[in-house]
């Protein structure tokens, strides 16, 4: 091979050639497999040809890093090109929905093979031997109880990929991802926020109550009450910072008493000689908040759902790009950064800590008020007693799994509320399989998860100073 | 003292390695390494930084295995898989950092770990006893840890390892915690340790230190032996050569480049420490632009105070701070480097870099509001990458790239990337403390032509430093701080080493006015050779946990704290 094939293959045909290949495997045999199936057939075809033919322009690496890095990869296109072609499935015919995205798949194989650092390869495979694990686990406890776990694995995946279920765990996956965005933001300072809960609920009873109090334009009418939400969540955990830097109060500690006393609070105020008002038999809450304050849902139609996608899942995603530039673009995001590093190197560089900790705080709080806002404009439209608690600390689990990066968060979040959702079936079976063996699931991925992350780190660490090491061994040599 | 030679015939060595080869991936650190170690001797290991002296130890104290190479001890090959397995063979070892409990008593202390050597009660405690009586330690066995000072603690640590049954010490840089006072009692100790028939093997790289105590002495460079010398036989410039392979640079200053335009005046300064205690004291000094001014102390005198006050860290009780005429004093950290104060922090850890981000982002640390570092209210990435670029090519920083984590270079790598960063956006002042710790011979020589070119340049300079030779080398003034307050002002020209060294005691002020190079400004407290009860002795890592005064309100646990500026290469 010449110098200018090699040259050529490196650029963007290396990525457009493994693509077209994969998707032409995978139409032909779409005629004779399941379009799934073909698809996997097809992208992992597409990756093997490009290792064999084409320049992978890595730097040379031990054995065991190019196994990982070439598995996550694979990985990545396989996962890649699934969800493409699922959700495009919803729109178009079968063959066409999957061969795009075995194009998808196709391309982005090799190209994150080229690409991904080999940190990162580790963080996932760490995070996928993770999964394995605790799956397993779960899997010796159904074994252990007498269950079958294949058959209860099946029943779950099986109504899990249900429209209807499909759009709930979207759903429920938006509240969680505002949830654990809230906490990753303490955790970046290390700072611990326990206090995401109280803070959402304080924050949604008022801002209910704001939202149902009068009529106002509409687009005006939201902004109100999404502004109402963040202020009194931003304020309730600005009290935690505040005694923090004054009286040198662990958050922690703080948070915890905040969260007791917003039960208080909320208690308090929804009675019928206050926030609330008669809702039907039985049941209380904060004036309904009218049409013009509502944010109508996504309709699913498409899908072949019955529900509606909350249309503030947008929200989030604002959120977590907005999470992603503050923390990596700006000088605040930076000096958030180097403080949770090192309080005092940040404090020798000119950041005054004092401030950082309060500030954070009050970001952390804005968008854990922002938590109960989807479900409040998007489908209750009051706060009753049945609003759902306990999300702060599903966001603590979550911002754990998905090791603070806005998209590590996102795909915890999902899964998170896929695995909530998928257990639902279970109570259905005869005899019933408790469906608690989710939250064994959850519980075990986010031990090993900490675990293994923190050992992968470790490695990466010692693996980028052997990196460095033989550089300028190299170096030494030749000087 | 050099009577080893004669009994290496009679007796096998205590521990011989031969042929001792350890690589880590990409690097030889050790390689043909031999070294024979006389029973009942002091053996010193010298070498620079990153020679290869840790990696040594830590294979003949069990921590890692070599990947060739024998060790025998008292003529028996052994196999060193564990330090378990090294203090079976008699190896104990004293790290540099200790490894104590404050909250419990020496008798804890002694015990933990080793509970089935004597119990944990009276029989311990006897033994304890004896031993410290054998050896001439003074411990007493009932102390709390957290009463002793830090050359008590080392004896601690020493009569550990003795009382799990050692008798070859290896004792890990044991000075560079100590004042000199404390540095000869532990001679003292050492001694005492020979005399009873113990071998000990002695890592350091302060060669006035070695030739007063070793018997024999092992140089080693760029990871191999090089030569085996009695100290009787070598000065302490020639071991200065063999250890570097080469001339050691000189610091010195070409002409003066003062001018009369003062950039930074300190007047009356008041520093306190959290217990209200003055640190810093009624200390009054001037910076002119061109000018570098050298502060001369035995550590914990103040120095840190005086620094962290000037760079905006710690509020000043009492005084003002003035930079090229304006009032400074009030001004928070980052008003204060916007301003144009590069700082060069004594503990790079603490305070100079956040190890677990790539070393661009080191670059904007500390300049985070200033091109090219931000743009507005963002960082400007691309073009902190290049500056960083720039600086790893003017400064030698060994990497092979901006992006990989500061941790993975060696600690005089991150040093000259500190000073690089401090250098850069044409700072009008510079707060040096310990600029060239721990760095290469070659990166000292490139960080003080730095300097100089600066300072031709206009930039002041306060230099703060433990290297005496620096210090005179480098200063256009000099003072000596003891106690927070300025006690003498010493000419650079003309002073030595050894007068500067006796007025940073406190003693000895009048031996030089004969000569009038070491001029004391105020009354010597008489007693002042006695620094052990320094109270607030910043580097003492054994207090690591106490809370930070210059940061109160640390959130979390910051898990630098732990680190020591005086690292090693990692490989």
């Amino acid at each position: 091979m010449t110098n200018t094939a090699t040259g050529f293959l490196r650029g963007p045909y290396g990525v457009a050639a493994p693509a077209l290949l994969a998707a032409a495997v995978t139409v032909l045999l779409d005629f004779a497999l399941l379009a799934w199936a073909a698809l996997l057939i097809g992208a992992a075809a597409a990756f093997i040809a490009s290792l064999w033919l084409l320049p992978s322009g890595r730097p040379a690496e031990p054995a065991g890093m190019r196994v990982v890095v070439t598995a996550s990869a694979l990985a990545s296109g396989l996962i890649a090109g699934l969800l493409t072609a699922a959700v495009l499935d919803l729109w178009l015919i079968e063959a066409v929905a999957y061969g795009i995205g075995a194009l998808a798949g196709g391309a982005v194989g090799p190209l994150v093979h080229r690409r991904i650092p080999a940190t990162l390869a580790l963080a996932m495979v760490a995070v996928a031997a993770a999964v394995v694990l605790s799956l397993l686990v779960t899997a010796v406890l159904l074994t252990a109880t007498g269950v079958d776990a294949l058959f209860t694995f099946s029943q779950m995946l099986g109504y899990g990929v249900q429209p209807d279920s499909l759009v709930k765990v979207l759903n429920d996956g938006t509240t969680f991802y505002l949830s654990a965005v809230a906490v990753a933001i303490g955790f970046k300072m290390k700072l611990f926020n326990i206090g995401v809960d109280g803070q959402y609920r304080l924050a949604a009873l008022l801002a209910a109550a704001v939202g149902g109090q009068w009529v106002l334009p509409p687009v005006v009418h939201q902004v109100v009450v999404i502004v109402v939400a963040v202020a009194v969540g931003g304020m309730w955990a600005g009290i935690a910072g505040y005694l923090k830097v004054t009286r040198g109060v662990s958050e922690v500690i703080s948070t915890i008493m905040l969260n007791s006393i917003a039960t208080g609070i909320t208690a308090y105020l929804l009675h019928t000689d206050r926030l609330a008002v008669e809702l039907g038999t039985n049941n209380i809450g904060t004036k309904p908040i009218p049409e013009s304050g509502q944010v109508p849902g996504i309709p699913t139609g498409f899908m072949g759902a019955n529900t509606e996608i909350y249309g503030l899942v947008f929200l989030a995603i604002a959120v977590g790009v907005g999470y992603w530039v503050l923390l990596n673009r700006t000088r605040f995001g930076f000096d958030l950064r180097a403080t949770g590093m090192s309080a005092t190197a940040a404090l020798a560089s000119g950041v005054n800590v004092k401030k950082m900790v309060v500030w954070s705080m009050v970001i952390s709080g804005g968008v854990a008020g922002l938590v109960g806002v989807p479900q409040l404009l998007g489908y209750s439209h009051h706060y009753a007693q049945d609003f759902p608690a306990g999300l702060g600390f599903i966001g603590i689990g979550i911002a754990l799994l998905g090791r603070n990066h806005p998209v590590g968060i996102a795909l915890a979040a999902l899964f998170w509320a896929f695995l909530n959702q998928s257990s639902q079936i279970l109570d259905f079976q005869d005899p019933p399989i408790p469906k608690e063996i989710a939250v064994v699931t959850q519980a075990t991925i986010v031990l090993t998860v900490v675990v293994v992350y923190e050992v992968v780190h470790r490695w990466g660490r010692r693996y980028e100073q052997q990196l460095v090491g033989a550089e300028l061994g190299r170096a030494g040599v030749s000087a | 003292m050099s009577g080893t030679q004669t009994g290496r015939g009679a007796a096998p060595p205590a521990v011989e390695l031969r042929g001792i080869t350890k690589r880590f991936p990409g690097v030889v650190a050790n390689h043909d390494i031999d070294i024979e170690v006389a029973a009942g001797t002091v053996h010193a290991i010298v070498g620079e930084n990153g020679a290869g002296k840790s990696t040594l130890m830590k294979t003949l104290y069990g921590m890692h295995r070599p990947d060739e190479g024998t060790i025998a001890v008292n003529g028996a090959r052994v196999d060193l898989n564990s330090p378990a397995a090294a203090i079976g063979h008699g190896i104990g070892m004293v790290h540099q950092h200790f490894m104590l409990a404050d909250n419990l008593t020496v008798l804890e202390n002694v015990v933990l770990g080793a509970e089935r050597e004597h119990g944990i009660g009276a029989a311990a405690r006897k033994r304890i006893r004896a031993l410290s009586e054998q050896y001439g330690l003074g411990v007493d066995p009932d102390r709390l840890m957290e009463e002793l000072g830090v050359g008590d603690r080392q004896r601690v640590e020493i009569l550990k390892v003795l009382y799990r049954g050692a008798n070859i010490v290896i004792l890990d840089e044991p000075t560079a915690v100590l004042v000199p006072q404390e540095v000869e009692e532990l001679f003292g100790n050492l001694r005492e340790l020979k005399r009873e028939g113990l071998t000990v093997i002695f890592i350091s790289h302060k060669l006035d230190e070695v030739l007063g105590v070793a018997d024999t002495i092992t140089v080693i460079r760029r990871g191999t032996t090089v030569d085996t010398v009695a100290p009787a036989d070598v000065t302490a410039r020639e071991l200065a050569t063999l250890m570097v392979g080469g001339e050691l640079p000189v610091p010195e200053l070409s002409e003066s480049t003062v001018t009369d335009e003062v950039m930074l005046r300190v007047e009356g300064l008041r520093v306190e420490s959290a217990d209200g205690r003055a640190a810093v004291d009624d200390l009054s000094l001037s910076i002119r632009r061109g000018e570098i001014v050298g502060i001369a102390g035995v550590e914990g005198n103040g120095q840190s105070e005086l620094i962290e006050a000037i760079m905006g860290m710690r509020p000043a009780a009492r005084g003002s701070l003035t930079l090229g005429g304006v009032d400074i004093t009030a001004w928070e950290t980052r008003r204060i480097r916007e301003a144009g104060v590069g700082y060069v922090p004594e503990d790079r850890h603490r305070h100079g870099i956040l190890l677990e981000s790539p070393l661009w982002e080191n670059r904007v640390l500390g300049h985070q509001t200033r091109r090219p570092s931000a743009n507005g209210v963002w960082i400007d990435a691309a073009a902190a990458k290049a500056d960083t670029r720039r600086i790893v090519d003017a400064y030698d920083v060994r990497t092979p790239g901006v992006d990989v984590l500061a941790d993975a270079l060696s600690g005089g790598n991150q040093q000259k990337l500190i000073v690089g960063r401090e250098m850069s956006g044409e700072p009008r002042v510079l707060v040096a403390a310990h600029p060239t710790r721990g760095v290469d011979v070659g990166a000292q020589a490139a960080i003080w032509e730095h300097l100089r070119r600066a300072r031709a340049q206009g930039l002041a300079v306060l230099l703060v430093s433990a290297d005496l030779d620096e210090l005179i080398g480098m200063s256009d003034s000099l003072h000596v701080i003891l106690r927070g307050r300025l006690v003498a002002e010493a000419d650079p020209a003309t002073v030595t080493p050894e007068r500067l060294g006796s007025a940073m005691t406190g003693a000895g002020l009048d031996e030089g006015t004969g000569e009038g190079t070491v001029e004391s400004v105020e009354e010597g407290t008489g007693e002042g050779a006695d620094q052990s009860d320094q109270p607030d002795r910043s580097d003492q890592p054994d207090r690591s946990d106490r809370p930070d005064p210059a940061a109160p309100d640390t959130p979390g646990t910051p898990d630098t704290g732990t680190q020591r500026p005086d690292d090693e290469d990692p490989a």
